[in-house]
C-alpha cells in the first residue's frame, strides 16, 4: 500500500497537505479551543494558589509540597489503587466471559446481548439513585433477599469493608456489557480456519482459547485495558457513583482520588491544589498506559 | 459531553475540575459587560422548586421587589443538591459569572468573605433594623462588626420520635430519653428486625457536623479554645460524644446509611418507619404536616449526658451579596430589603417565610412577635421548640473546610468504621492546630 | 468451542445465558415497576400488586418534564450528526492523506483522550464565556461536539478501506473532498449509524457540563432534571423514580435499534 501512497510530485503531496489540513481544522480547532488550551490552562493553575473568586497567587510547587502531609489524600489514592485492582480484572474476565457466552447463535441471542448492555444506556445518575434503594440498610430488597442467609444486617454502602467493593460490583454490572461488546467485535475476526485447524489438531476448548483466541484477542485486550483503567482512576464511575451514593464515605472508604480532588476545588475552593493532584494522577495514567501497551505487545492502533 | 462512554471527558476526572481558575481570573477583566439594570438570586427553593409554599414564597418576593424597584430581580432555581455540593455555583464565581444574591450556609461563610466574595450590607441596615435580630443571630455573618449576611431563619436541633412506633414497643411518654444512656437502651428496644431505633446523619459533610456539636456542647466540650488559637478536641467530651455516634452504630440501634435526601429528611426516615426516633431540625414539623399529616410524633430536647447541660445546634440560611457581581450596592440593597424592611410589609413578608411557608423560628424580634400574634407558637410541637429547645441553642459554627475536614474524618472514622475516640480526636487536634498556626482570615467563631 | 451447540438449539449455555441476561436486567425491571408504584407502596420490598400511570402523569404535568426530555434530544442529535460530521472529515485526513505533521496532529488527537471534562471544567466554562454562548443552546452543544474518540475509531476504520476505490475516483477527476464525499462517507454508513448510537447515549446521559453551562428554566436538560427530582422529592420516590425511567427510555430505543450495528461497526475498527 505504501508503494501506491509514494507518488513522486511536489505539487500533488503539497495539495494533500492543504486538503488534509482542511479536513481537519473544523474538529482540530474546536478540539485544540474546547479541549487543548482549557487543559493547558488547567494543568498550570496547580502552580498558583487560586481560591475561586478571582484571588491568584504564584505558589510554585507548594502545592504539591502540601500532599506528602495530606493522609486523606494519600488514603484517596490508595482506594484509587485498589479500586483499579479490583475492577480492571474482573470487569475484564467478566466481560471476557460474556462475549464467549453469546458469541454463537441461539434463539434470542440479541435479546441476551442487549439486556447485558442494557446497563450502560442509562445514566450514572439514575443507576446511583436505583443502587441506593435497592441496597438500603435493612429494608432494602436486597437485605431482603439476603436475610434468610444471615446478610439482612449487612450495610453494602455503610460499612467501610465493603462500601469499595459494593461500588466495584455495581460498576461491573454497569460497564460489562460494553465491554463485552467490544470483545464480540474482536472474537469475529478470529479466522473460523485457525479453530478448525486446532479441531484436527485434537485441541479441547481451553487450548483453543489459550493458543487461538487469546492472541487474536490481544489488541481488543489493550484497549478494553485502558478503557476500564482509565474509567476505574479517572472515569464515570470513579466520580458520578461516589458522588450519588457515597459522597465518599463512610469514613472515606470510597474517597477516589477524583472525588477528593473535586472537593477540594469545588467544595474548600483549593483550585490550585486540586489541580496539582489532577497533574500526578494524569501523569500517572500516561505511565500506566505505557505499561500496559508493552504488557499486550502493543494495540497495533498505528498500524497503516 | 459527546464521545461514547469509556473515554467521554464527562467521564474522566471530574477532579482537577476548577483548575483553570486562574484563566478564570486573568480573563475577567475581559468579559463581556453585563446589564447591570437586572441582578440574579440563585437559590433552591424556586420557581419550580418545592414545597409549593416555598417557591411561592420566592417568587412573590421578586415580584414584589421588581414592582417597584428600577434594578430587576431575576430568580434562578438550582436542586438542593445541587446547590448545596455540586458545582454550579463554583464554577459561575471561579469564572467571575456568580449571581449576584445568592444563600450562603455557616460552613461556607468565611470561605467567601475570605475571598473577597461579600458586600459588607451594614450601610443599608438602620440601628433599629439591626437591633431587631435577635442576640447572637448575626454573629456567624458579622466580621469585625460589619454584617455580610442575613439569616432567614433559625432552626433548631431536636429528637423526633414516632408515638406509633413507641407503643408498639411498649413504652410510653415517660421513656422518651432524657439521657445518652437512655438513648442507647430505648433506641435498642425500637429496634426490630424492620426498622432502627434511632436515627443520626452518616453521611460525611457539614450537616453531619452540623448535627453532631450539640453532643459536643452538652458535655462542655468544644472544637476551639476559648482565644481560637488551639484545638480543643483532644478532651473528655468530644471524646465521649464520639463514642456516643460510635455506640448507637455498633449496638445496631442506628443505621450506618440513611434514606431519602439525608438524615434532614424526616419523610424517608421517621414517618416511613425506617427509624423510630430520628435527630432533625425544625423543618420536619412543616414536611411532615405537608407530605404525612396523618403520622404522629412527639419532640423532646435531645438527650444529655451525665452531668451534661441541654444543649443545641440552631442552623439556617443566609441571603448574602456578591461583591464580584454586575451590581453589588443594588444587591446589598435587596437583601436589606428582603430580609431586614421594618415596615408592615418587611415583617408580614418574614413571618409568611418563617410560619406559613416554611415551620421555624424567626430570625427577628418583630417576625418573632408578628407570628406570636398570629398563634404561631402557641401549642404542640412548635411551642416545645421555641420555649424549651430553642433556648439551649448555639449557632452553627462558621469553621472553615479545613477545619470541618478534621472533625468530619474523625467523627466518621469513630462512628463508622470503628476507631479509637481518643486516637481520632488526638489526631483531628493536631491537624486543627496545623491549620490554625497557617490561617490568616476573619475571626472564626 | 464455536460449534459444540448447533446453531439455533437451546443448549445449557443459553440457558446459562438467559439466565445471567434476566439477572443484569433485573434491577432495571425493579425501577420500571416501581415507578408505577402508588406512593404508599413504593417502599416496599414485597412484589407489586397495585399499579398507577399517576406518578409518570405528575412529572409529565407538574414538572416541566417534557420540556426537559425536548431539550435532551434536541441537543443530543444535533451534537451527534455535527460531530459524526466533523469526525469522519478529520478520521480520513489522518488515515487517507500524507502530510507533515501528521504524527503530531493524530498523538494529539489521541492525547485529549485522557483529559476529562472535569478536569477542564472551569476554564471550558471560561473559554464559552469568552465567546458568549453561556446559558444559550449553543452553550450546550458546542464544547460537545469535539471529543477524539469517535475520531479515533473512524480513523481505524478508514485506514482498511482500500486504495483502489479512492484511486478509482481520482481518475474520474474526483479532488480530495468528492473521494471522501462519494466515497469515503458513503462506506462508513455502518460505522457512522453505530457511533451514532455511542454519541447519542453519552450526550444524552450528559449532566455536569449542563449543570455548569446553563441557568435559564427553559434550557434544562433531562439528567439535571432527574437529579433535580431527587434533591427535591426524595420523599416522595415515586416521582423521582417516574422521571428516572422517563429519561432512561429514549436511550433503551436507540440502543434497541441500534446495537446490532454496533457490534458489526466495532470489528472493523482494528481493534479486534
Amino acid at each position: 500500500m505504501t508503494e501506491v501512497l509514494r507518488r513522486p510530485k511536489t505539487r500533488a503531496r503539497r495539495g494533500e497537505g492543504r486538503a488534509a489540513w482542511g479536513f481537519l481544522a473544523p474538529d482540530g480547532i474546536g478540539l485544540v479551543l474546547f479541549v487543548v488550551v482549557p487543559a493547558l490552562l488547567a494543568l498550570a493553575v496547580g502552580l498558583f494558589d487560586v481560591d475561586g473568586f478571582g484571588n491568584i497567587k504564584f505558589a510554585g510547587l507548594q502545592n504539591f509540597r502540601l500532599m506528602a502531609g495530606d493522609s486523606v489524600l494519600w488514603k484517596s489514592f490508595g482506594v484509587t489503587a485498589l479500586y483499579t485492582v479490583l475492577f480492571v480484572p474482573v470487569a475484564f474476565g467478566v466481560s471476557l466471559g460474556l462475549a464467549l457466552l453469546v458469541r454463537d447463535h441461539f434463539p434470542g441471542i440479541g435479546a441476551v446481548r442487549a439486556a447485558l448492555f442494557l446497563p450502560n444506556v442509562i445514566s450514572l445518575v439514575v443507576i446511583g439513585l436505583l443502587w441506593q434503594f435497592l441496597l438500603t440498610d435493612k429494608t432494602g430488597i436486597v437485605s431482603r433477599i439476603l436475610g434468610p442467609l444471615g446478610l439482612g444486617d449487612v450495610s453494602w454502602l455503610g460499612d467501610p469493608a465493603l462500601a469499595l467493593i459494593t461500588l466495584v460490583l455495581i460498576s461491573v454490572w454497569f460497564l460489562a456489557g460494553y465491554q463485552m461488546l467490544i470483545f464480540l467485535a474482536g472474537l469475529q475476526d478470529v479466522p473460523r480456519e485457525l479453530y478448525d485447524a486446532a479441531t484436527v489438531d485434537g485441541a479441547g476448548a481451553w487450548r483453543k482459547f489459550r493458543h487461538v483466541t487469546w492472541p487474536a484477542l490481544r489488541p481488543t485486550s489493550f484497549f478494553v485495558l485502558v478503557t476500564s483503567t482509565v474509567n476505574a482512576v479517572t472515569g464515570l464511575q470513579a466520580f458520578d457513583l461516589v458522588f450519588v451514593t457515597t459522597k465518599g464515605g463512610p469514613a472515606n472508604a470510597t474517597s477516589t482520588i477524583v472525588f477528593y480532588a473535586y472537593q477540594q476545588a469545588f467544595q474548600f475552593g483549593r483550585f490550585g491544589y486540586a489541580a496539582a493532584i489532577c497533574a500526578i494522577v494524569v501523569a500517572a495514567l500516561i505511565v500506566i498506559t505505557g505499561i500496559l501497551f508493552a504488557l499486550t505487545r502493543g494495540g497495533r492502533f498505528d498500524e497503516d | 459531553m459527546s464521545g461514547a462512554r469509556p473515554w467521554s471527558r464527562r467521564a474522566v476526572f471530574r477532579a482537577a475540575a476548577g483548575a483553570g481558575a486562574l484563566a478564570t481570573s486573568a480573563l475577567a477583566g475581559c468579559a463581556p459587560s453585563r446589564d447591570p439594570g437586572e441582578i440574579t438570586f440563585w437559590n433552591f427553593y424556586g420557581p419550580n422548586g418545592t414545597p409549593k409554599s416555598q417557591a411561592d414564597w420566592f417568587v412573590k418576593l421578586a415580584d414584589d421587589w421588581n414592582a417597584s424597584h428600577q434594578v430587576k430581580v431575576r430568580l434562578r432555581y438550582i436542586p438542593p443538591q445541587e446547590y448545596q455540593t455540586g458545582p454550579t455555583l463554583q464554577t459561575a464565581f471561579s469564572a467571575g459569572a456568580g449571581p449576584d444574591v445568592f444563600l450562603i450556609s455557616p460552613g461556607d461563610f468565611l470561605r467567601y468573605y475570605n475571598g473577597g466574595a461579600l458586600v459588607d450590607l451594614t450601610p443599608h441596615l438602620s440601628e433599629q433594623a439591626r437591633a431587631d435580630f435577635l442576640p447572637g443571630v448575626l454573629g456567624t455573618r458579622t466580621v469585625e462588626n460589619r454584617v455580610y449576611g442575613l439569616p432567614m431563619e433559625i432552626e433548631p436541633l431536636a429528637l423526633l420520635y414516632s408515638e406509633q412506633a413507641f407503643e408498639k414497643a411498649r413504652l410510653s411518654e415517660a421513656d422518651v430519653p432524657k439521657t445518652w444512656e437512655q438513648l442507647l437502651d430505648v433506641g435498642r428496644k425500637l429496634t426490630t428486625p424492620d426498622q432502627f431505633g434511632m436515627l443520626l446523619e452518616t453521611a460525611p459533610g457539614y450537616y453531619q457536623n452540623f448535627t453532631w456539636y450539640p453532643f459536643l456542647w452538652m458535655g462542655g466540650g468544644s472544637v476551639l479554645s476559648a482565644d481560637q488559637r488551639s484545638s480543643a478536641l483532644d478532651a473528655a467530651a468530644p471524646r465521649a460524644a464520639m463514642k456516643l455516634w460510635q455506640d448507637a452504630v455498633t449496638t445496631g440501634a442506628a443505621p450506618r446509611r440513611v434514606r431519602g435526601k439525608g438524615a434532614n429528611d424526616s419523610i424517608s426516615n421517621l414517618a416511613q418507619g425506617y427509624a423510630a426516633m430520628q435527630q432533625i431540625g425544625i423543618w420536619a414539623v412543616a414536611e411532615i404536616a405537608q407530605q404525612q399529616p396523618d403520622f404522629r410524633y412527639g419532640v423532646a430536647p435531645l438527650p444529655v449526658p451525665p452531668g451534661g447541660k441541654p444543649a443545641t445546634a440552631l442552623g439556617g440560611w443566609a441571603m448574602v451579596a456578591n461583591a464580584k457581581g454586575r451590581n453589588p450596592q443594588a444587591a446589598a440593597e435587596f437583601v436589606a430589603w428582603a430580609l431586614a424592611s421594618l415596615d408592615d410589609a418587611g415583617v408580614e413578608r418574614c413571618r409568611q417565610w418563617n410560619t406559613v411557608a416554611k415551620t421555624n423560628l424567626p430570625a427577628r424580634a418583630s417576625v418573632r412577635d408578628a407570628a406570636a400574634a398570629h398563634g404561631a407558637f402557641a401549642s404542640g410541637v412548635m411551642r416545645t421548640f421555641a420555649d424549651v429547645i430553642a433556648p439551649t441553642g448555639t449557632p452553627e459554627p462558621r469553621y472553615p473546610p479545613e477545619l470541618y475536614r478534621a472533625v468530619s474524618d474523625a467523627l466518621q472514622s469513630c462512628q463508622l468504621d470503628g476507631a479509637n475516640p481518643a486516637e481520632v480526636t488526638a489526631a483531628a487536634s493536631d491537624q486543627i492546630n496545623t491549620f490554625l498556626s497557617r490561617y490568616e482570615g476573619a475571626a472564626i467563631q | 468451542m464455536r460449534t459444540e451447540t448447533p446453531r439455533g438449539r437451546i443448549g445449557p449455555k443459553a440457558v446459562f445465558a438467559y439466565l445471567i441476561a434476566f439477572l443484569t436486567v433485573l434491577p432495571l425491571l425493579w425501577l420500571l415497576l416501581s415507578a408505577f408504584r402508588p406512593g404508599s407502596d413504593v417502599l416496599s420490598s414485597s412484589l407489586p400488586t397495585k399499579f398507577t400511570l399517576g406518578n409518570l402523569g405528575y412529572v409529565l404535568t407538574q414538572i416541566p418534564f417534557a420540556r426537559y426530555l425536548m431539550n435532551s434530544a434536541f441537543v443530543a442529535v444535533t451534537v451527534t450528526v455535527i460531530a459524526l460530521f466533523l469526525h469522519s472529515m478529520a478520521a480520513y485526513a489522518l488515515a487517507r492523506l500524507r502530510f507533515r505533521g501528521r504524527g503530531f496532529a493524530f498523538a494529539t488527537v489521541v492525547g485529549t483522550l485522557l483529559i476529562s471534562l472535569p478536569v477542564i471544567l472551569v476554564p471550558l466554562f471560561l473559554v464559552v464565556r469568552l465567546l458568549g454562548l453561556v446559558d444559550s443552546y449553543a452553550g450546550l452543544i458546542v464544547p460537545g461536539i469535539f471529543n477524539a474518540f469517535g475520531i479515533f475509531l473512524l480513523r481505524q476504520f478508514y485506514l482498511s478501506v482500500p486504495r483502489e476505490l479512492e484511486e478509482a475516483a481520482r481518475l474520474d477527476g474526483c479532488g480530495y473532498f468528492g473521494i471522501y464525499w462519494r466515497i469515503i462517507l458513503p462506506l462508513s454508513r455502518p460505522m457512522l449509524a453505530s457511533l451514532a448510537v455511542l454519541f447519542f447515549l453519552a450526550n444524552w446521559n450528559s449532566f455536569l457540563w449542563p449543570l455548569a453551562v446553563t441557568q435559564d428554566e427553559s434550557l434544562r436538560v433531562v439528567q439535571v432534571g432527574v437529579s433535580g427530582l431527587q434533591g427535591q422529592y426524595a420523599s416522595q420516590y415515586q416521582y423521582v423514580l417516574a422521571g428516572a425511567v422517563l429519561a432512561a427510555i429514549p436511550t433503551v430505543v436507540v440502543f434497541l435499534i441500534g446495537q446490532r450495528r454496533l457490534i458489526d461497526s466495532l470489528k472493523t475498527t482494528g481493534l479486534k
